[in-house]
């Protein structure tokens, strides 16, 4: 063909603006679900890659999902050259080879944007339009939506782009975020980024129930380091609560007794009904003393309608639980409990409301849970859980619910309180804000490695999908079905998501966005310096070097 | 070794001369215990008085019993508490101090170059034991002292040592007091034998590993109506060898009542309280009367108060309180507010206007406390034979510190 009669081929082709653009290819076929483009020789299109086809009035953002190669040369002539360069040992080259052997990619259209306007695209690009690389400018349209919640740089393949990818925070954390990737792909940093730009902002409150300890950074860079990139005059954004050897600062984490109640061992114990039914009864006859007067042995009036055996299990489960047990027996003396554990009689009598403050002011809260077994971490949730939707359902009747922050509850394996097999014994709390936290402006922040272990209608709830690399299709497959875009197409991308780059799905982005997630100790570092280009919006300054020398009222 | 703990004595509190009287009578009583003990030495938990500069026969009759137990070989040692800190530090605590019957423990050895404060041990000459402690200040501003406390200097030292402080425990606040300003447990300095709590209006000790014996032992007398519902008297701890016992003192007896009106009239609201009244003696007591529900018909004014009031009296009752902040007349017009205690309504004041003192830079808890200190600095009135002259020097002394360039700089420390 020659060079000349190329341009007549092209749709519009005097229009098309001349810029200094990488050329990647040109489109030559296909349909509005999947677009053909002959990639230009040597420029190495990546699976993931974002690429743009300008043209007058508009432009359309195409993403690659597949790649192949493709050849003028019939098929038994590729293998028979290939045949006698291999066993021939032929030193022969093809004439022109780029024109007549090449790469050819499958691209998804994405969005069509005029001016900052960008839409799903509803019609084709003109036929033979050249493709070029997305530049940082050709994304302006995202924009920064108010309360914005960093996720990530733009990525276009394994490039990353300039480019912050913000969402709407109050409306992502109370529709539930579920981060989903096999272990090693980046889960803890990507979370840990996403609190550390949440940390300090008023439209949100975020407990987080930490089984690693990993998130404060009692041992390295952590949570704990925001303070000192904060202004001078604000209070600690961030609020730690740990069983173990508490550092200056922390909190003891205590519960007292008396603030359980029978529906938070929901999803903590498969109860069967009779003790179901003896829990209750225990606590309609005893009310806050009803723990104790289990395991004191004490009777309740309606004894004969329960088996002494359920109320042994009852007893048994709740020692080896809450670690408490009855005290030795006394002549003459009612029996009282031994706390060894974090339960405990006396102390942290406030704590869950404290917790529940501290995040009705839009503090992080992190509960370290690493010293105990997962059941015990499930209770826990599930009493702060409970304490913060019976709050904010309460907030809505009474029509204060529109000045409270969203609350968000970060929950690692999800499924032990999500999973089909759980929710089959009975619902539970983190089920329920699944079902109707948005309502109430509670969301979850899901976890996990095995997305396919959680109920479809769950995950669908789950409106924004945060994917990190997945090698187990079952497990790629359940995203994709429940996806707020369409991902159909992007099974391949999925799997070959290296460590720190993810897909967004999200009910609130335009499409599926491709991000790649900084190392958290470089995201830290950088928001805390006065970067204006950080991604971080908050005005944070470095680390204060003012050292005091008075206190008042201290002779 | 043994000594006696006292905290919020809150002497000079009450407006009503003959409840003021009773915090003064439950010290002495205290004292008194003490004496007859034979404590080797006194620890006062801040809030000895109920402001910095208490009015002078409250102050005179703590003098004199401070005195009589000094010359009897009992020393005091003491912390300023959130009522009687002064932000100049002018306190009749110096007063005390300067008169040699008191010890203010909150002293510091020095501020390090780091800006860490480490506090001085004052040792006990009888029983070597080693006192340090903080002060409080309100709305815990002094939390900001305590994460720069150097805690290895204190945590290191040998001996017995005792650490007095005045802030609540974040761990042990009692449910009615979830929104009190406190501390964690974290920033009490470690390996002390005891910990002298005060400041939180409640009776409690516990044992904590790392921590020794943390002791509260509320007020010597309740400081407000709900305090004396609930608690009725007050009380101190004498500790005696690793023993702790708390010795009750009561004054007066107290006696609530609660009566639910709901649907009464004036005239049923009456009678209802006096056949309650018939019911029980009330030689020398305290009567709280607490009033809630909205009433069929008529108003609160139309309740005959006095009838009930000079029964109460008739049967002896030393003073008579009553409490209607939750009792409706059918017309009234509900206004949603909180209401409670007089400092609970003039917190949600405060809280109301809030953000008005934007050129400081404060942060809302900042300001808080800063509108609370103000309001205890000048809450305060011309004593007899003090020219208006020398009041007004005297309240503008208390004004020290409190220039914007000075706010400043303390809030800045503080926050850093």
């Amino acid at each position: 063909m020659k060079e000349d009669s190329k341009e007549d081929l092209r749709e519009n082709p005097k229009e098309v603006p001349k810029e200094e653009r990488e050329l990647r290819g040109q489109i030559i076929g296909g349909s509005i679900s999947e677009i053909l483009i002959r990639e230009k020789a040597g420029a190495g299109l990546e699976l993931g890659e974002l690429l743009i086809v300008k043209e007058p009035g508009k432009s359309t953002i195409l993403k690659v999902v597949d790649l192949r190669f493709g050849s003028q040369i019939s098929p038994q002539n590729i293998e028979l050259v290939s045949g006698m360069w291999l066993e021939e040992k032929a030193d022969f080259e093809f004439m022109e080879p780029d024109l007549r052997n090449y790469r050819m990619a499958l691209a998804k259209l994405m969005v069509t944007v005029k001016g900052r306007e960008a839409s799903i695209s509803k019609s084709l690009p003109g036929f033979f339009s050249e493709v070029y690389s997305i530049r940082k400018e050709d994304l302006s349209f995202l924009g920064k939506p108010s309360n914005a919640l960093f996720v990530g740089n733009l990525r276009s393949g394994s490039r990353e782009i300039e480019v912050p990818v913000f969402l709407p925070g109050h409306k992502v954390l109370s529709h539930h975020i579920l981060i989903a990737a096999t272990t090693g792909r980046g889960k803890s940093n990507l979370t840990k980024c996403m609190l550390w730009d949440c940390a300090g902002k008023d439209y949100a409150g975020i407990l987080v129930l930490d089984p690693h300890d990993e998130y404060y950074g009692r041992n390295g860079t952590g949570l704990k380091d925001i303070k000192a990139h904060m202004p001078e005059s604000s209070a600690n954004p961030v609020v730690y609560y740990t069983s173990s050897n508490p550092p200056p600062g922390a909190k003891s984490l205590r519960i007292s007794l008396d603030t359980l109640r029978p529906e938070h061992f929901d999803g903590v114990f498969p109860w069967s009904e009779p003790q179901r039914g003896a829990l209750y009864a225990y606590y309609n006859e005893y009310g806050t003393n009803w723990i104790k007067a289990i395991i004191t042995e004490e009777k309740i009036s309606n004894m004969k309608d329960f088996n002494e055996a359920t109320i042994g299990v009852l007893r048994r489960r709740m020692q080896g639980l809450l670690r408490i047990r009855p005290s030795v027996k006394k002549e003459g003396q009612p029996r009282e409990i031994v706390c060894r554990g974090i339960f405990s009689e006396e102390a942290g009598r406030t704590t869950v409301s404290d917790i529940v403050n501290r995040l009705e002011e839009g503090k992080i809260v992190v509960v370290d849970t690493s010293h105990f077994e997962g059941s015990i971490e499930i209770l826990i949730g599930s009493i702060i859980s409970h304490e913060i939707f019976s709050r904010y359902k309460r907030y809505k009747t009474d029509g204060t619910l529109n000045r409270k922050p969203v609350i968000s509850i970060v929950l690692e394996e999800a499924p032990r309180v999500l999973g089909k097999e759980i929710l089959e014994k009975g619902p539970n709390i983190f089920s329920q804000i699944a079902r109707e936290g948005r309502k109430f402006k509670v969301g979850l922040w899901a976890i996990t490695q095995l997305p396919s272990l959680i109920p479809r209608q769950i995950l669908a709830n789950m409106n924004t999908k945060i994917i990190l690399g997945m090698e187990m299709a079952p497990e790629r497959q359940a995203i994709i079905e429940s996806a707020s875009q369409d991902l159909s197409s992007e099974n391949k991308s999925i799997a070959s998501l290296d460590v720190g780059e993810a897909l967004i799905t999200s009910n609130f982005a335009r499409f599926a966005l491709p991000v790649k997630i900084p190392p958290f100790e470089e995201f830290a570092g950088k928001s805390g310096s006065s970067n204006s280009d950080s991604p971080n919006p908050q005005d944070r300054s470095g680390p204060s070097e003012k050292v005091r020398n008075s206190f008042a009222g201290v002779m | 070794m043994k000594f006696a703990h006292l905290a919020d004595c809150h002497i000079g509190s009450w407006r009503d001369d003959r409840l003021r009287a009773i915090p003064i009578e439950a010290f002495r009583r205290a004292c008194d215990i003490s004496l007859k003990e034979q404590v080797d030495f006194i620890l006062i938990s801040g809030d000895l008085f109920n402001t910095a500069l208490p009015e002078i026969p409250s102050l005179n009759a703590t003098i004199a019993k401070m005195r009589e137990l000094v010359d009897a070989g009992i020393r005091f040692y003491i912390i300023p508490g959130s009522h009687d800190f002064s932000y100049s530090g002018r306190t009749m605590l110096e007063v005390l101090e300067s008169a040699g019957l008191a010890v203010n423990v909150a002293k510091q050895e020095s501020v390090s170059e780091d800006g860490k404060l480490k506090l001085k041990f004052t040792v006990d000459e009888k029983t070597g034991a080693k006192i340090t402690g903080l002060l409080g200040r309100r709305k815990g501003l002094e939390g900001s002292y305590y994460e720069l406390l150097d805690r290895e200097s204190l945590e290191k030292e040998d001996g017995f040592k005792i650490f007095m402080f005045h802030s609540a425990i974040e761990e042990y606040k009692p449910k009615n007091l979830a929104l009190m300003e406190s501390i964690p447990l974290s920033l009490l300095p470690k390996n002390f034998d005891y910990y002298a709590g005060g400041h939180v209006h409640v009776v409690f000790n516990t044992q904590e590993e790392n921590y020794g014996r943390i002791a509260f032992p509320g007020p010597l007398f309740p400081n407000d109506f709900s305090e004396l519902e609930e608690l009725k008297g007050g009380g101190f701890y004498i500790y005696n060898n690793g023993n702790l016992e708390f010795r009750n003192i009561q004054v007066h007896n107290v006696e609530s009542m609660s009566f639910d009106c709901s649907d009464l009239t004036p005239q049923e609201i009456k009678a209802k309280v006096l056949e309650e009244v018939e019911k029980k003696e009330f030689i020398n007591t305290i009567v709280t009367l607490r009033f809630s529900g909205r009433m069929r018909s008529g108003s609160i004014r139309d309740i005959d108060w006095n009838a009930i009031t000079e029964t109460l009296y008739e049967k002896g009752a030393y003073f008579v309180m009553r409490n209607s902040s939750h009792l409706q007349s059918p017309d009234f017009e509900e206004i949603k507010a909180e209401v409670g205690s007089s400092k609970q309504i003039e917190d949600n004041i405060i809280k109301e206007h809030l953000g008005q003192m934007k050129e400081l830079g404060l942060t809302p808890e900042q300001e808080f406390s800063i509108v609370k200190e103000l309001i205890e600095a000048l809450d305060d009135e011309k004593q007899d034979g003090e020219t208006k002259s020398s009041f007004e020097n005297r309240i503008l002394s208390k004004l020290q510190g409190w220039t914007e360039r000075e706010l400043k700089a303390d809030l800045k420390s503080s926050s850093n």
